[in-house]
């Protein structure tokens, strides 16, 4: 590759990396302002108008606290465990379009950071990886509590996984590749929402659950384990548990525009603009569903991921097979 | 079996309604104004009975109406009391020094309850907040006031019965001092 | 041994124990206020009824009243008497005064715990209530009358156990009036009693008066230092100062009561004055720093000068822990062995007194108290163990004979026959005694060497009038069927002590089981005794320091200046030593001198273990931690603001550890250093092999070794039969019960009992040196001039001067011999004798 496009590919780079902590970190802020107005209080209002410069406050605060270990931790895995988990959402965003090729002075530039053709695989072999996160960070703290946080988060991701990978079968299957490029790129005439309502709804159920969010938020459930795998942690590891989280939300939303609502397609807004709007009502829909829904019991949250997604989403695999067949017969 | 029960009351159709009407529950709320009274810029008048900073009060004739009688401190559940107990000319008994550790009292009202004299009472105002840990230590000097409080008419020794000077006798409720030479009956 | 039920519970117990006491023992606690076990029942306050559902008596009786019977079905629960009671405690809380919070009972009280327990909260009783006039007891104890529910306790403990007089009953019907006549301190040595025996706030402690609530204080187990009986107390402390003693049960010892001096003794504690800083040629220095310098001093000297340069002084108030470990310090260094005792009689009577008692013999107070006869010698019991002569007056009120042989004006509070002799008079006055007694019993069971012992005894005494006496006692004591000899070592010789032991064993050769009783110099002579084997004693280790033999002094925990006659001869030995060091709590003249002081920590802080005037070793818990008190870093305003360590907490080392730390500074490592103290005993010392058998800290063993038969009878070496010459005047420092003894004397309520010092002389001496009574004798001690008032008696024996040692004399230097040479005794004082009178004879 010439250095023209080391440049261009740095410079991609950060700007998705500025774009997605940023987001995540203002994430943050239209949360707690949002559980407060769904609770009746205003929320944050104290730092800035309107509490806008709640984040960059949290952030200093945040960096500025003492990182404690606690005695008897497993010191390095303990000091990993909150990379993996801020790391792995990152990464996932690398094979996610953002756009059509952008031609510019003789240079097709390509609107991802990389174009996997196993891109899908990528997909879910990450985000399985980012198990490792809570369950190291569980194991290493010495902790009860935050090894049952471990505990909970490995079979939760284990049960979760399944119906997920499950759940995108179809989509493979419909747009024939494995490209993340190929799937928006295939989704140019409509959305696979309207011919896959069915694997959009497991999928957005176990990204949910993968994503420890209400109401599968077992393992940091706060009132049986006080903060479940993190609950040792403070200062910046406590926060790059959060903003692990938070860019996990949003890339969940990239997921969902990119397999389900056709990527950056879309009428007169350009690529990624069109896929930012497509993006953000994931969010605030995850953050409505955790001011509504009570956490879900651990019996109950594994009958429905193997009694209900698993099959539901096995039957969906067979008969999309057969229409696929039927249709191309 | 229970859970299969309440399978066949609900239904699939049921619980997805049920569960966009929380939706829709949790939507409403969301345009309605909060409820909140922003604390320093409104605040909220609160009942004289309300538990806050602790004061001693004084009697009517003005006399401290602490007597160091060790009740607050031995019923306090954080050990936030301390004081010496000492004797004033005459025979009241008084603190000698007394002291409460703001930045471990929990404010329970404990030590109100328990105090004989009514001395120790707490108060509505609740805004003593301090940079420096011993800067919540209050000395005697720091807590007496020079009302009554809550039950401003109230002196202890009027009914105790201990001689202050006044003499035997001389409080409610009491009969002269006896005649111990005299053997009549 | 009655068989019987008390809810539902069987238990037997020994003919003539009453219900309340069967229900204790089953652990049943009856609500009582009047009833005491010591004092016994009078019914008065009605609060121990139960319900007697079966056997000889039937009903609702008081519990206190009946003794338990065959086949008695007893409950404390039935409704009927739990009403009875509730309705007691509330008529008992009538004219009770609403003073709880400014009580100084309130956390302790009885009466207070009744009426919760009888589930009384609020007073239904609306009128006027009756009022006392208080009085002033004296500094002891306070006086609150409105708070008395004629329980009777104090009277009958006052007048009936103790034996004083003063304070009784006045008054009929609802005026009945506990108190003194008029206002006035109580006579009793014993008054501080009446605060604990008290079921309310009638008494209460007056110099803690305000100071604190009992569930403030640090409780520990502690032992009374105050004179050699080892009475058993609590000890409370407030704000690291040690602020009330109360008493502790002991049967072995001193029963369920202490004396005053016990009780309010411990002020030494809590000076101001007490010396917390160390110091290393006059000038402040750090603890280690001074230790140190010492440890270098010490091994300079011993290069310098040979090991036996150094001395060690330990005292009778050293724990056994401290005294041993000098012992073993003196013995690896190669030191001199210590010395306990300043004055050499005290030394060679406790000697005399450690060889001789042995377990046939030794007899503790309880026994004493269950005597016939009881023949004091060479004591004066209220002044010099008041808690003995309150056991005596068990025994009197049992209807024991009591015979005291003293040369001093005893009185005690019951009725006893004073045997006046001198001083010098007394072995013989002994030994005539028991040879009446036991030449009048018979002398068939004797042997032969036990019969020559009898011969060479000396039958008669110069005196006609104390023959008689004598004469008349031995009757009382042959017709006796447990006497007890009682022995003090403070005023007589060792001579005393050995002869008393010979002729307890005479007696209980002859017939009785005759048993033996010492008084020791201190809190722990007896372990002093124990440890000092094969040390000379202190004055010839003074003239080691005058001829430069002896280069450095280690004392510790004594003040040789308090009791050694020879003030300046001291003064200027002591300072020709190249090293004093000086480890002590108290303020004291050598601490002062010290070239290097070290301040100790009392038993209060250190905790220790002490082996009483029976050979009972008895352990002290520490109370506190140790610091100086709160009220003197804060100046009585409120305590220094500061996180922890709070200025004044540190605390001073005891005297064991400060040796431990010399010890390993000089390279001379005891065993391990967390060992049992009991490791580095010497083999010689008895008991060696149990104390060792024993966990660390070791409570209630006895140590007394067995002596066999051969080595026990002694014959008597020539017996003196008179003092000194006629017209010299034998001088005789005697102990008081309040203001002589060295660690009570600083406590100010005592002093203030204490009165002025007086000077005693019988009046035929007076009338021959013609001064009168009440006329001011002018001494001059120490420099500096002294006044004491003269009281003459005839209740004394003749030919003696008797002067206190008393707090106002202690601290001034007593030089003995110009005291009588300077007295304006005119006529009687002509004798330059060379020799010091003998109550402080030197060896």
């Amino acid at each position: 590759m010439d250095s023209t496009g080391l440049i261009i590919l740095l410079a991609k780079l950060l700007i998705v990396l500025a774009a997605l902590l940023t987001g995540a970190a203002y994430l943050v802020l239209v949360e707690r302002k949002l559980l407060g107005r769904f609770q009746l209080r205003p929320g944050p209002n104290r730092v800035g108008p309107a509490g806008i410069w709640q984040p960059l406050a949290d952030g200093i605060k945040l960096l500025l606290k003492e990182d404690t270990v606690p005695a008897g931790a497993d010191r390095i895995l303990f000091l990993l465990a909150p990379a993996v988990v801020a790391m792995v959402p990152l990464l996932l965003f690398a094979v996610i379009p953002l756009g059509p090729d952008l031609h510019l002075a003789n240079r097709t530039i390509p609107l991802v950071i990389s174009d996997l053709n196993v891109g899908l695989l990528y997909i879910l072999a990450l985000s399985s990886l980012s198990v490792y996160g809570v369950v190291l960070g569980g194991w290493a703290s010495n902790s009860t509590f935050s090894l049952l946080g471990g505990l909970r988060g490995a079979a939760q991701m284990i049960s979760y996984e399944l119906a997920m990978g499950l759940s995108l079968v179809p989509i493979v299957m419909l747009a024939g590749s494995f490209s993340l490029v190929d799937i928006v790129a295939a989704q140019e005439g409509f959305p696979f929402l309207l011919v896959q309502p069915v694997s959009f709804v497991i999928f957005l159920i176990s990204a949910l659950a993968e994503a420890k969010r209400l109401p599968f938020d077992l393992p940091e459930a706060e009132n049986e384990l006080m903060a479940g795998y993190h609950t040792e942690y403070s200062g910046m590891r406590f926060a790059l548990y959060f903003v692990g989280e938070y860019i996990n939300m949003i890339v969940l939303g990239g997921l969902l525009a990119v397999f389900f609502l056709g990527g950056w397609h879309g009428p007169l807004l350009p690529g990624p603009l069109m896929l930012g709007l497509k993006i953000i009502p994931v969010p605030l829909l995850l953050i409505w569903t955790r001011a509504t829904l009570p956490r879900l019991r651990y019996d109950q949250l594994m009958q429905f991921g193997w009694k209900v997604l698993v099959p539901v989403a096995l039957v969906n695999i067979v008969v999309t097979g057969g229409l696929i067949l039927w249709l191309e017969s | 079996m229970k859970v299969d029960k309440d399978k066949d009351e609900g239904g699939i159709i049921n619980g997805l309604l049920g569960l966009a009407a929380s939706y829709r529950v949790t939507l409403t709320q969301l345009f309605r104004k909060p409820l909140t009274e922003s604390y320093p810029e409104y605040k909220r008048p609160l009942p004289a009975r309300s538990r806050a900073r602790i004061i001693l009060t004084r009697d009517k004739a003005g006399g401290e109406r602490c007597v160091a009688c060790y009740l607050c401190s031995g019923v306090c559940p954080v050990s936030c009391i301390s004081m010496q107990s000492a004797e004033r000319e005459g025979g009241r008994r008084y603190a000698a020094w007394f002291r409460i550790n703001f930045a471990r009292c929990i404010y329970c009202g404990l030590c109100e309850e328990a105090c004989p004299t009514l001395a120790i009472q707490l108060t509505p105002d609740f805004e003593h907040s301090c940079r420096h840990p011993l800067d919540f230590v209050a000395e005697k000097e720091d807590l007496l006031v020079d009302h009554g409080g809550k039950d401003g008419d109230y002196d202890f020794y009027h009914y105790a019965g201990v001689d202050c000077g006044e003499g035997k006798g001389t409080h409610e409720a009491e009969l002269p001092p006896v005649d111990i030479k005299s053997n009549l009956p | 041994m009655p068989y019987l039920i008390i809810d539902n519970r069987h238990i037997q117990v020994p003919r003539g124990t009453t219900v309340i006491d069967a229900a204790e023992r089953l652990g049943i606690m009856i609500p009582r206020f009047c009833y005491l076990k010591v004092l016994g029942a009078v019914g008065a306050c009605r609060m121990c009824a139960v319900m007697f559902e079966a056997g000889p008596v039937k009903g609702l009786q008081m519990s206190c009243m009946v003794q338990a019977a065959d086949g008695m079905r007893v409950s404390t629960t039935h409704p009927e008497a739990v009403a009875f009671r509730r309705q007691i405690i509330e008529w008992l809380m009538i004219n009770h005064p609403h003073d709880c919070p400014v009580c100084d009972e309130g956390g302790h009280c009885l009466l207070q715990d009744e009426t919760i327990s009888g589930g009384h909260s609020r007073r239904r009783y609306t009128g006027a209530k009756r009022t006392y006039p208080d009085q002033d007891l004296g500094p002891l104890v306070q006086h609150e009358m409105n708070r008395c529910i004629q329980c009777y306790r104090c009277v009958r403990f006052y007048q009936e156990y103790a034996g004083y007089r003063d304070l009784g009953v006045m008054g009929i019907a609802s005026r009945i009036y506990y108190g003194r006549f008029s206002d006035g301190a109580l006579e009793s040595p014993f008054s501080g009693n009446l605060i604990d025996i008290c079921p309310t706030g009638v008494y209460t402690d007056r110099p803690s008066r305000f100071l604190a609530r009992r569930w403030d204080l640090q409780r520990a187990d502690s032992i009374c230092l105050h004179c050699s009986l080892g009475c058993n107390t609590v000890a409370g402390a407030h704000y690291r100062a040690v602020i009330r003693q109360e008493s502790r049960e002991n049967v072995r010892v001193n029963g369920s009561f202490i004396c005053d001096r016990g009780r309010y003794g411990h002020a030494y504690a809590n000076l101001a004055e007490r010396p917390r800083q160390s110091r290393l040629d006059g000038e402040p220095a750090g603890w280690r720093e001074a230790a140190r310098e010492a440890a270098a001093r010490l091994k300079r000297i011993a290069a310098a000068a040979g090991h036996s340069a150094i001395a060690v002084l330990g005292s009778a108030r050293n724990s056994l822990e401290t005294q041993i470990m000098l012992r073993y310090l003196s013995h690896h260094a190669q030191w001199r062995p210590p010395r306990f005792f300043v004055n050499g009689s005290e030394a060679r009577s406790t000697a005399a007194v450690v060889a001789r008692l042995d377990s046939r013999l030794a007899a503790g107070l309880p026994d004493l108290e269950e005597a016939d006869f009881l023949l004091a010698v060479g004591v004066d019991p209220v002044n010099d163990a008041p808690m003995l002569a309150l056991a005596m007056r068990q025994a009197a009120r049992k209807g024991a004979k009591i015979v005291v042989l003293d040369p001093r004006p005893v009185e005690l509070p019951f009725a006893f026959d004073l045997l006046s002799a001198g001083l010098g008079d007394l072995p013989a006055a002994l030994a005539v005694l028991v040879k009446t007694a036991v030449s009048q019993a018979g002398t068939d069971g004797c042997e032969a060497q036990e019969k020559a012992f009898l011969a060479a005894l000396p039958g008669r005494v110069p005196d006609e009038k104390l023959q008689g006496q004598l004469g008349q006692a031995g009757g009382w004591l042959a017709a006796s069927r447990r006497p007890a000899i009682i022995c003090g070592s403070a005023i007589a010789g060792p001579e005393l002590a050995g002869l008393a032991a010979d002729l307890a064993l005479l007696l209980q050769t002859g017939k009785t089981p005759s048993r033996l009783f010492y008084l020791l110099p201190g809190p722990n002579a007896f372990g002093a005794g124990l440890l000092q084997r094969g040390s000379r004693y202190f004055p010839s280790l003074l003239q080691d320091i005058e001829k430069g033999g002896v280069r450095a002094l280690l004392v510790v925990e004594n003040d040789p200046f308090f009791r050694y006659p020879d003030q300046d001869r001291l003064h200027s030995a002591l300072g020709k030593l190249e090293l004093l060091m000086v480890l002590d709590y108290l303020p004291s003249r050598a601490a002062r001198a010290a070239h290097i002081f070290l301040p100790g920590a009392t038993v209060f802080e250190a905790g220790g273990s002490f082996i009483n005037n029976c050979g009972l070793l008895q352990y002290a818990a520490p109370v506190h931690e140790g610091g100086i008190p709160l009220a003197q870093v804060s100046g009585g305003s409120h305590p220094p603001r500061a996180h922890a360590p709070a200025p004044g907490s540190e605390k001073c080392p005891s005297a064991y550890e400060a040796l431990l730390f010399l010890a390993n500074e000089l390279a001379i490592r005891p065993p391990t250093m967390d060992a049992s103290p009991w490791s580095l005993l010497p083999e010689d010392f008895p008991g060696q092999a149990e104390l060792l058998a024993h966990p660390y800290p070791t409570d209630g063993l006895q140590l007394l070794p067995r002596l066999s038969e051969a080595e026990s009878l002694q014959t008597p070496v020539n017996l003196p039969t008179s003092g000194p010459a006629a017209g010299a005047l034998t001088v005789l420092r005697v102990e008081q019960t309040f203001g002589s003894e060295e660690l009570s004397c600083y406590a100010e309520p005592l002093r203030q009992l204490a009165g002025p010092p007086l000077a005693l002389l019988h009046g035929a001496d007076a009338d021959r040196a013609g001064v009168r009574d009440g006329e001011q004798l002018c001494f001059e001690i120490g420099g500096e001039k002294v006044e004491l008032a003269l009281q003459v008696t005839n209740r004394m024996a003749p030919g003696q001067l008797i002067i206190p040692h008393h707090y106002a004399l202690g601290r001034a230097a007593c030089r003995l011999p110009a005291v009588v040479a300077q007295a304006e005794l005119r006529g009687l004082t002509g004798q330059d004798s060379p020799d010091l009178p003998q109550a402080i004879t030197e060896s």
